[in-house]
């Protein structure tokens, strides 16, 4: 196949997203059934490429030098353009009904389409130079749809999150200048392509480079303390927080540090280093400090963000440790935890649009009026417990035993942190879901009184709930076919 | 005969079928039969019948699949598929009462199962297998090495077990779930979750004890220990209670902490540990047959008066002889009276204890006195059981309530159950002295099935459960039990108010686990204080960032007078008012000037200048942070 078909899948939805902009559709029904078009349309074709995965690598051009623009696919690459092109299709479709009553759709979807290829674009680039150029255009695309609503908060919100971005790619860039002055030649090589022979003198400083790396992207992955951007900007539309803040903008930073450490420096340079040890206590303290603040948060949107925080550095957990083990657990859980809080900021999405109902002690007894709604948030929170037979089970034992297989004092604490988080994880997702559907008597009268009741929103939205609660049970029952594919990822095999 | 599913749910799942096993799957099955059945009558008027039958098979079909097991990893499985299905079971009434005592349920069984969870990762990594049979010769092998670190290893991932199957086994502390659920669910739920979904957690108990740490006198001992506290906790809570199925809810405690006694004394026999294992068996079994008649017996008054205050319900069953006759059944059979069937258990563990003792003082080992003891403790909670048995019997069934009209109302004679629910309380209670007197062709048969699992050796000579030295541990029992009533229950509990007598409530409402402990620790503190800390890291960064806004980054806003400034603004703004006058005037309007445009395009300018200036200082705020990336880079370059 020639190589630049990979090429299309990032700017099918580039050139999408700017021609709804500029020639809007008058019909709105017209325009979303383009739209949802196009998306699939894209989705086949990237599943395609991924399927029949081109060898070699496309040069686009070159900034100088160096700086070489280049588009790959290799095993990482296909599983993170994988995740983003199954999922983009269903969110759109969720969104159609989600935003029908707001003004200027025209420019969310426009931008929103945009996000598709410009994420596609993270996923398939070749080199360290080419993802930062579309990391730092992810952060441009996305603001837009932070700000959409553009109330105070959301202004307040979009400033938070430009900081917070911007501040992160400065530690980025400099690991990535470092990287490029260092390194053989800037492709992505798993086991790393950092030129250690010359570099054997000044290994600290390779260690604090990586951090600063690590900690750069990982703004984007809600590290503590860089986590501050994502429950603020919850405030965006739900289709925006579920697909940009569970599965695009907070993956693409973990996928960027799994590049960067698996890629680029190399597992082996890092093990045991006092860098990890750095990272993995960050991580875990990350966990511990989201659990925590999800069980005390009361707004439902915010307490799912704090969710998402939480299970971001489980994946880094698994990232780490610095073996393959732990990136076969990465990745696992970067997947499940994408099908799972997706289908969970769903739920929470279509509670909002048809209860307006945003704090979770106004929730009791929804599971009545819901009732298709807040099963699939309950499959949801059961899989993102990690309760058994459910996908998010599977992930937590993967990295559960990359933890051990680590073996040190900070690892056994790790798994501490897990199971404290999983206890908090169940206070705040549980209490929801039994209060919904086992209400108080209290509670219960109130709502004979209340005039509108809700009820479940149309197919549009359930139909992408529908597909997640199954593929969460199915994978939960039958991870294996999954958990080999990536483990010849993880092991660099493909 | 094994069966193995590979590739599911991550590790895959494996069962095996036969002895033990089968023994409690034909048990479970019995009992889900005789429950169904029941429910039949007592769901009658109940909503959402479709939602209980449902949850109740998922129960069943989950407990059965556990005692089945193959693997620890298969039992946690379907151990917690059992806890959440049976929440669905335990909260079928919905009202506050119920909500509260499945939500310490729920939580009990979540954190139980998280917990163990942990120890099953731990016990997966130490030895990469979790098959029951594969695990017991590792284990073995590991506790001889005399390997310290592994050993504490390996002692911490069975306390984590220990901890998740021992809060479903009611163990001490974790048993403060049973008294709460039991009470607030409905009668065939209470039946199922007393008799079987306790012995779940026994099971748990036993693999651990058998295969994780065969033999080993240290875990036996600490078993054994937790065990004395639960029954004796279980005991002392059932003599107090005045709730008909929160006695039997502590007296399932009780009887279960017995059972943990003999789990424990399994391991520190070691090699001759057979009394102990049959023991334990056939009190497992024992105590789901008396609980589920009992429970289902409760269920009966329950269903006709929906009350379950003693001093209420007393006098209920005085002219009601099948149900009088069917609950003395279940009670002597609990009680320990020969010739039913508790008796043949308790002398069981009763005697496993004394052959400890003996091998004790052959040793001549300092713990005898300590094991003298726990032998009284034994026979002192069998009293006590006895004490709150009788109590509750001659409560409900032999004396009058003290409201005469109720008394009266009571013994009409109405039909108080239909034939069906009469035919499964017949043969429920028909198994008791069955068991107890046929012991040879019953109860023996089914520990000869059972203390396979627990590696016993063939018993080498038929216990003669009725020899005079047995029979001296039961009538010591039954004679201290009949002073405790006498004493205690009818002086001390037994109150006279307002001229009435009354079983009173005298414990104390604050001495309770629930409250005084857990919640205080896992709803207020535990959260409390993390998020405090969390709070104020919270803070950190935007902190650094509100600073340097307030200092080096301050923004600087000036007022100048609009027209002045604007000199553009101000020549346009003059040119255009004058093009539309004239314009005005030569299309033959009235002179009316609608707008200043020297003011309109000074707003326009106002508006541009306050966005740039907002624009300029954020990315100024952005490029400082990047020029600081970069003059660290070239830094680094420069001495590098």
């Amino acid at each position: 196949m020639n190589l630049y078909v990979l090429v299309l899948p990032i700017m099918i939805p580039i050139l999408c997203g700017i021609g709804i902009m500029v020639f809007p559709v008058k019909d709105k029904k017209i325009r979303n059934i383009l739209l949802e078009l196009v998306v699939i349309i894209n989705t086949i074709l990237t599943l395609f490429i991924l399927f029949n995965a081109p060898q070699g690598t496309l040069s686009l051009f070159s900034l100088g030098d160096k700086l070489v623009m280049t588009l790959r696919v290799d095993g990482l690459a296909a599983f993170f353009a994988g995740i983003v092109s199954c999922l983009w299709p269903l969110a759109t479709l969720y969104a159609f009904e989600y935003m029908e009553h707001d003004e200027r759709t025209d420019v969310f979807f426009g931008f929103y389409t945009i996000t598709y290829g410009v994420t596609m674009g993270v996923a398939l680039s070749g080199n360290i130079v080419t993802m930062y150029l579309f990391y730092e255009a992810l952060t441009m695309v996305t603001l837009p749809l932070v700000i959409h609503t553009m109330t105070k908060e959301a202004k307040r919100a979009t400033r938070k999150y430009l900081y917070y971005m911007i501040g992160g790619t400065a530690f980025a860039f400099m690991g990535m200048v470092f990287y490029v002055l260092f390194s053989h030649n800037m492709e992505f090589k798993y086991g790393g392509n950092l030129n250690i022979i010359a570099l054997s003198s000044h290994i600290h400083v390779v260690h604090l480079v990586y951090l600063m790396a690590f900690f750069g992207f990982g703004v984007k992955a809600a590290i503590f303390p860089f986590h501050g951007w994502l429950p603020d900007a919850s405030v965006a539309p739900t289709p925006v927080t579920a697909l940009l803040h569970a599965v695009a903008v907070v993956k693409s930073g973990v996928f960027a540090i799994m590049r960067f450490t698996y890629y680029c420096f190399g597992a082996e340079v890092l093990k045991g280093s006092w860098a990890q040890r750095i990272a993995l206590s960050f991580a875990m303290i990350t966990i511990v400090y989201a659990s925590t603040m999800g069980v005390k948060e009361t707004h439902f949107k915010r307490r799912m963000a704090y969710s998402t925080v939480s299970n971001l550095s489980y994946i880094l957990l698994g990232v780490t440790m610095m073996s393959p083990l732990g990136l076969l657990a990465g990745m696992s859980h970067m997947l499940f935890h994408a099908i799972m809080k997706i289908s969970g900021f769903f739920c929470v999405g279509a509670v909002m649009h048809r209860a307006h109902k945003e704090y979770v002690y106004e929730l009791d007894g929804i599971g009545l009026q819901m009732p298709k709604t807040m099963t699939a948030f309950v499959v949801s929170s059961c899989s993102i417990i990690g309760v058994p037979l459910f996908a998010g089970f599977v992930s937590k034992w993967k990295i559960a035993q990359s933890l051990f297989e680590g073996g040190g004092t900070l690892e056994y604490a790790a798994v501490f942190v897990l199971l404290y988080s999983a206890l908090m994880t169940a206070i705040y997702l549980l209490t929801v879901a039994v209060r919904g559907f086992f209400p108080d008597s209290d509670a219960l009268g109130k709502m004979a009184h209340d005039e509108e009741k809700a009820s479940d929103p149309s197919w549009k939205m359930l139909l992408p709930l529908g597909i997640f609660s199954i593929a969460i049970v199915f994978i939960g029952l039958k991870a294996e076919p999954i958990l080999t594919v990536l483990k010849t990822v993880a092991n660099g095999v493909f | 005969m094994r069966i193995i599913i590979p590739d599911i749910c991550a590790l895959g799942l494996s069962f095996e079928i036969g002895g033990f096993r089968l023994l409690f799957a034909i048990i479970a099955t019995y009992m889900w039969f005789m429950t169904t059945l029941f429910s039949k009558e007592y769901m009658s008027h109940a909503g959402k019948k479709g939602r209980y039958y449902f949850f109740l098979a998922i129960t069943y079909v989950a407990t059965t699949a556990l005692f089945l097991s193959g693997d620890l990893y298969t039992t946690f499985i379907f151990f917690e598929i059992m806890s959440v299905a049976s929440y669905v079971c335990v909260i079928h009434d919905e009202n506050e009462l119920t909500l509260r005592a499945g939500g310490v349920y729920l939580a009990v069984a979540v954190i139980g199962g998280l917990v163990s969870l942990m120890g099953i990762f731990l016990l997966h990594h130490m030895f990469g297998t979790l098959t029951f049979e594969e695990l017991k010769p590792l284990c073995e092998a590991l506790l001889k090495s005399g390997d310290a670190d592994a050993i504490r290893t390996l002692f911490i991932a069975g306390g984590c077990i220990l901890f998740g199957y021992g809060a479903k086994a009611g163990m001490f502390p974790l048993h403060i779930w049973l008294p709460m659920a039991h009470p607030v669910a409905p009668a065939p739920a209470s039946a199922l979750l007393s008799g079987i979904i306790t012995k779940t957690g026994i099971f748990g108990l036993l693999v651990l004890s058998v295969y994780v740490f065969p033999g080993n006198g240290q875990w036996g001992f600490i078993i054994v220990m937790l065990g004395v506290v639960t029954m004796l906790l279980g005991g002392i809570l059932a003599i107090f209670s005045v709730d008909i199925k929160r006695t039997l809810a502590c007296s399932s405690m009780s009887q279960l902490g017995m059972i943990i006694v003999g789990i424990g004394m399994m391991d520190l026999l070691g090699e001759e540990n057979t009394l102990a294992a049959r023991g334990t068996v056939m009190h497992m079994v024992n105590h789901a047959c008396l609980k589920l008649v009992l429970f289902m017996a409760a269920g009966v008054i329950v269903m006709n008066l929906h009350k379950l205050n003693l001093n209420e319900i007393r006098g209920y069953g005085r002219k009601k002889p099948f149900l009088k006759l069917v609950f003395l059944s279940g009670s002597l059979g609990i009680a320990g009276i020969p010739f039913f069937n508790g008796y043949i258990s308790k002398t069981l563990l009763h005697e496993s204890i004394v052959e400890y003792i003996e091998v004790l003082s052959e040793q001549g080992s300092s713990n005898e006195a300590l094991f003298r003891v726990i032998e009284w403790l034994f026979l002192i909670t069998g009293a006590m059981t006895l004490a709150y048995m009788t109590k509750l019997f001659i409560c409900v069934f032999v004396e009058k309530n003290v409201d005469a009209d109720l008394q009266a109302e009571y013994d009409e004679g109405k039909p108080y159950c239909t034939p069906l629910t009469k035919f499964v309380l017949a043969i429920t209670a028909f198994v008791m002295p069955v068991f107890g007197v046929l012991s040879k062709i019953t109860i023996d048969i089914i520990g000869d099935m059972g203390q396979g699992f627990l590696g016993a050796k063939e018993l080498e000579h038929q216990v003669n459960y009725f020899s005079l030295e047995n029979l001296k541990g039961g009538l010591i029992s039954i004679l201290l039990g009949a002073l405790i009533y006498l004493v205690f229950i009818r002086r001390v509990l037994l109150r006279n108010e307002d001229g009435r007598e009354v079983y009173a409530d005298i414990w104390p409402k604050k001495l309770d686990l629930l409250t005084l402990f857990y919640e205080p620790v896992i709803m207020v503190i535990l959260p409390a204080v993390i998020g405090f800390i969390c709070r104020c890291l919270d803070f950190a960064l935007d902190g650094v960032i509100l600073f340097l806004r307030q200092t080096t980054h301050k923004q600087v806003f000036k007022k100048e007078p609009i027209p002045a400034k604007f000199f553009m603004a101000h020549i346009l703004g003059s040119l255009m008012n004058r093009i539309s006058s004239v314009a005005s005037f030569f299309m033959g309007e009235k002179v009316h000037r609608k707008k200043n445009y020297v003011l309109v395009l000074a707003g326009k300018k106002t508006l541009m200048d306050q966005t740039t200036k907002m624009v300029s200082a954020s990315s100024a705020f952005s490029l400082m942070m990047f020029a600081i990336g970069i003059i660290a880079v070239v830094v680094y370059i420069l001495v590098v």
